[in-house]
């Protein structure tokens, strides 16, 4: 009977959060329409507080945002919805619509051509389906193993079908290794503030490197207690203060147990509670310059 | 794949022609002279061009002319390379001296190339008696106050003098010299405030015979628009131009017989011009006359016939025509507020010459925004103009534009377009970003990530977990068939346990006879299969020496004694047994089973 109750008090909770996600989301659409956007920004706002996501949310943040004149944070919203939704055609198009109002255009940029392929490949897939994909190919593999070797049926089919599954599960796990790699693993962020200056170190009595803009979008590689060092696209790079800048993807800065720190060659976990170190991945492709190994 | 090669395979065969036919003998020669009308004193310029795709062009060659004199005046060649096509052209220029008055053709000058003879066009020259072309005005400038004739003189005439407001006419500024001169003369040209000026180029130097005398001639012409109308003046030219000094002259020729002379400069001033600009006619303006003035056409394209609705579209407007391309101002675009946002995008303008005209194109380039779907037109655009030729309003226009509007994904009509113009800066004005999402759609937690989700691991760990289950169960069932003592042995619990079930389920006084018997095969068969020998002919004296080989314990091996007994008693005395009895046996038999299983009998 308790447990009744409890199932209750549960769906009732869940009933009422995603009620709650709604109201907020057309209050935001309706402040909107009335073009008062400082309102409709507090509204998404407050459904990211429930820790709840979804791609329109970050799309319409992204346009209250746009709307506003804060081209940093419009980017930044338009990222995350297309993170969650590659392949919409919407979120693209203000995506590069805004990125087109960035006051610097980056020059020099040169990307290496087998990540930019491979980019381009996975770019309109998230990596839910890669990974659900490369799971049914795995799935499809073990079954072919289990015909020809756990039932010991050595027909051409079933061989033809280990081979095939062999190569789809090698080539969708790839894939799916190289989303994660280059959009999660890989720490991008944007620019959010008017002309921020970059240093060339990691205090502001260092001379300043160059003046960003809002909406640019930089490659975190290391951070120090105030500093972010950043890489921008065009491989310059410097220290910019925390705070100017917003990440795409807070994973591991998230993450409750995990936090991570990105040295040239090594990610290594502690755990944040002790301070002890739970382990280290060393990273035989270096990331840097947005994915170009070396 | 296929189509793939067919365009490849055309492709080359398109090329291998191209040049199949730019191995074609391309040869020309081209006539032209100066003026088609001199007077008997004064000589006209002939150009021969010759042009062909080889490097070794041949010289023309030129009839004796009985009417003419032709004096050789020097040849320029020029080479050109263009998309791979070789291009030379040898210019030869003659001085052509009329003998006596007439037309006459100028032809048959030819070349041979590759041994063909080529000709070239023909051309008529009319030699005047008189040197009629000359005007009195002229001869009279030619002449100083003295009456003697001038060594120089710099003149400025205008093609009209009485231009309507915008309306082009043409300056010319001529420098006659009859006398050598050093160096080039430099030129300081007309103030022409009140006039938008564009410089149409400089001629060829030629000569002139004035009273008598033989002058160089340098010519400049410029287009000049009028910018307001009432009297405007177009300044005095001035040219400085170094000539033998008259004084050094003389001395020079008794000293060193003339042949260093030294030169002094001269400046020397054209005449004045007053230019009367005619305002433009009020009879028959239109009401939305923008002041363009010249000869135009108008045409218009979009870049899409297809469009989505609040999606922008490109559409060009060019205008092309003769007149001063960079005063003239933008269509006025039709009232379409129900229908479209317009917003200008850019303008450009090229401007060419033609001749003595100034013309060209000016292109603007429209931004539409279709505001609803469907087939809606983008109607006739009007342009009106003065022709000064005429002295009458004109109009232009374009063929409208058919579009089809569809319907995007999720469209809402609304007055509210949710697009601007591209170059709107980034404000809640700028509105080209697609419209707001209207529902929230698939929620999730913030932050999760498919590889760490539950499902997702077990999804991808059972198949494994099943296929190295069934593995095992296959390396097992390997052994089994290679070892038929070991899998009776392995086996010989569950089948004894199958028969004590059996057993179990006829455990009745009604069934005795049949409960003993399983209960005897169960312990015998298990015994036999343990052992891997045949359970037929197994004596109760067999099991007990056997188990007491295999260190069974002694009250075990009486008890299996007690039970094959009973099993044996119960077959021929079967009423004998109570239900009692037969419960008692079941369980001993269940705990002997048990038992058996501690004995070791490998």
């Amino acid at each position: 009977m308790n447990k009744l109750l409890l199932y209750i008090l549960l769906a009732c909770t869940l009933v009422s959060s995603v009620l709650a996600d709604t109201a907020l989301f057309d209050e935001g659409n309706k402040f909107y329409e009335q073009k008062q956007y400082d309102k409709s920004i507090e509204s998404y706002n407050k459904i990211l507080d429930l820790k709840i996501e979804s791609a329109e949310l970050y799309f319409n943040l992204g346009n209250a945002y746009f709307k506003n004149g804060d081209l940093g944070h419009a980017i930044l919203y338009y990222m995350k919805a297309k993170r969650l939704a590659p392949a919409d055609q919407a979120i693209r198009h203000n995506l590069e619509f805004a990125q087109r109002f960035s006051s610097l255009q980056m020059e020099g940029v040169e990307l290496n051509p087998v990540t930019s392929f491979l980019a381009s490949l996975v770019d309109s897939y998230t990596l839910t389906t890669l990974a659900w994909t490369a799971s049914l190919f795995f799935i499809l593999f073990v079954v072919a193993l289990i015909f020809r070797f756990g039932l010991g049926i050595n027909r051409s089919v079933v061989r033809v079908s280990l081979v095939l599954s062999l190569l789809f599960v090698m080539l969708t796990s790839g894939f799916t290794t190289f989303k994660y790699r280059y959009e999660y693993l890989t720490r991008r962020a944007v620019i959010i503030t008017e002309q921020p200056a970059v240093y060339t170190g990691a205090s502001e009595q260092s001379d300043i490197e160059l003046e960003g803009a809002p909406g640019l979008i930089v490659e975190v590689i290391s951070e120090s207690a105030d500093f972010y060092n950043v890489l921008f696209e065009n491989k310059r790079r410097g220290w910019i203060k925390k705070g100017l800048i917003a990440e795409f993807w807070q994973f591991f800065n998230q993450s409750k147990f995990l936090y991570f720190i990105d040295t040239a060659y090594a990610n290594i976990y502690f755990n944040q509670n002790n301070n002890e170190k739970i382990g280290v991945i060393w990273r035989f492709i270096r990331k840097n310059n947005f994915g170009a190994v070396s | 794949m296929h189509k793939k090669l067919l365009f490849f395979l055309i492709a080359i065969l398109v090329c291998l022609s191209a040049s199949v036919f730019a191995q074609e003998v391309k040869f020309n020669i081209d006539v032209s002279i100066d003026r088609d009308t001199i007077g008997l004193d004064e000589q006209a310029i002939m150009k021969i061009k010759v042009s062909g795709d080889s490097q070794n062009l041949p010289a023309p060659n030129i009839p004796t002319f009985s009417m003419f004199e032709i004096e050789t005046r020097g040849r320029s060649s020029n080479f050109s390379y263009n998309n791979g096509v070789v291009e030379t052209s040898v210019t030869y220029n003659f001085l052509i001296l009329p003998k006596r008055p007439g037309t006459f053709p100028i032809d048959q000058i030819s070349a041979i190339y590759n041994n063909k003879r080529y000709k070239g066009n023909k051309l008529f020259l009319t030699v005047l008696k008189d040197a009629s072309t000359i005007n009195d005005a002229l001869s009279k400038r030619a002449v100083n106050a003295t009456g003697n004739s001038k060594d120089y003189f710099f003149e400025a005439i205008v093609d009209n003098k009485n231009p309507y407001v915008n309306q082009q006419i043409v300056l010319t500024l001529k420098f006659y010299i009859s006398v050598r001169y050093y160096g080039s003369p430099e030129l300081v040209e007309p103030t022409t405030t009140g006039f938008w000026k564009e410089i149409i180029g400089n001629k060829t130097p030629y000569h002139q015979r004035i009273n008598n005398r033989q002058y160089k001639i340098i010519e400049r012409k410029y287009a000049l628009f009028p910018t307001q109308t009432g009297e405007l003046d177009i300044g005095r030219a001035m040219i400085r131009v170094t000539v033998p000094s008259r004084s050094n002259n003389r001395r020079n020729k008794s000293l060193f017989g003339g042949m260093f002379g030294s030169g002094e400069e001269v400046s020397i001033r054209s005449n004045l011009l007053k230019i009367k600009v005619k305002p433009l006619p009020k009879k028959g303006r239109p009401a939305d006359f923008t002041g363009t003035i010249g000869k135009y056409a108008i045409s218009a394209t979009a870049n899409k016939k297809v469009t989505e609705a609040n999606q922008p579209l490109s559409v060009t407007i060019k205008l092309t025509g003769i007149g001063n391309i960079k005063s003239i101002a933008e269509p006025k675009m039709p009232e379409l507020d129900n229908q479209f946002s317009i917003y200008r995008a850019s303008t450009s303008e090229n401007i060419s010459k033609n001749g003595n005209i100034i013309g060209g194109t000016k292109i603007f380039e429209e931004v539409f925004i279709p505001k609803r779907p469907g087939n809606i037109e983008i109607p006739s655009i009007k342009y009106n103009y003065f022709d000064p030729k005429t002295s009458k309003y004109r109009f232009t226009a374009t063929k409208p534009i058919k579009l089809r509007v569809t319907k995007p994904e999720g469209y809402i009509a609304s007055g509210d377009v949710p697009y601007a113009a591209p170059d709107l800066k980034i404000s809640s004005e700028a509105r080209d970003i697609r419209y707001i999402k209207e529902n929230i759609g698939d929620t999730q937690p913030v932050g999760q990530l498919i590889l760490e989700n539950p499902l997702y691991i077990a999804v991808n760990t059972l198949p494994l977990l099943i296929f190295a289950g069934m593995i095992a169960v296959r390396i097992r069932r390997e052994k089994f068939e290679g070892d038929i003592g070991l899998a009776r042995s392995k086996t010989a619990l569950r089948e004894a346990k199958k028969r004590l079930t059996k057993a179990k389920s006829i455990a009745h006084v009604d069934t005795t006879a049949e409960f003993y018997v399983e209960i005897y095969s169960s312990v015998t068969s298990f015994i036999a299969d343990k052992m891997n020998i045949s359970p037929h002919g197994m004596t109760i004296d067999s099991i007990k020496s056997l188990l007491t080989e295999k260190n069974a314990k002694p009250e075990l091996i009486e008890s299996i004694e007690k039970i094959l007994k009973q099993s044996d008693f119960a077959r021929y005395a079967a009423s004998s047994l109570t239900q009692t009895d037969i419960d008692a046996d079941l369980e001993n038999a269940q705990n002997i089973m048990v038992d058996m299983s501690g004995v070791d009998f490998e």
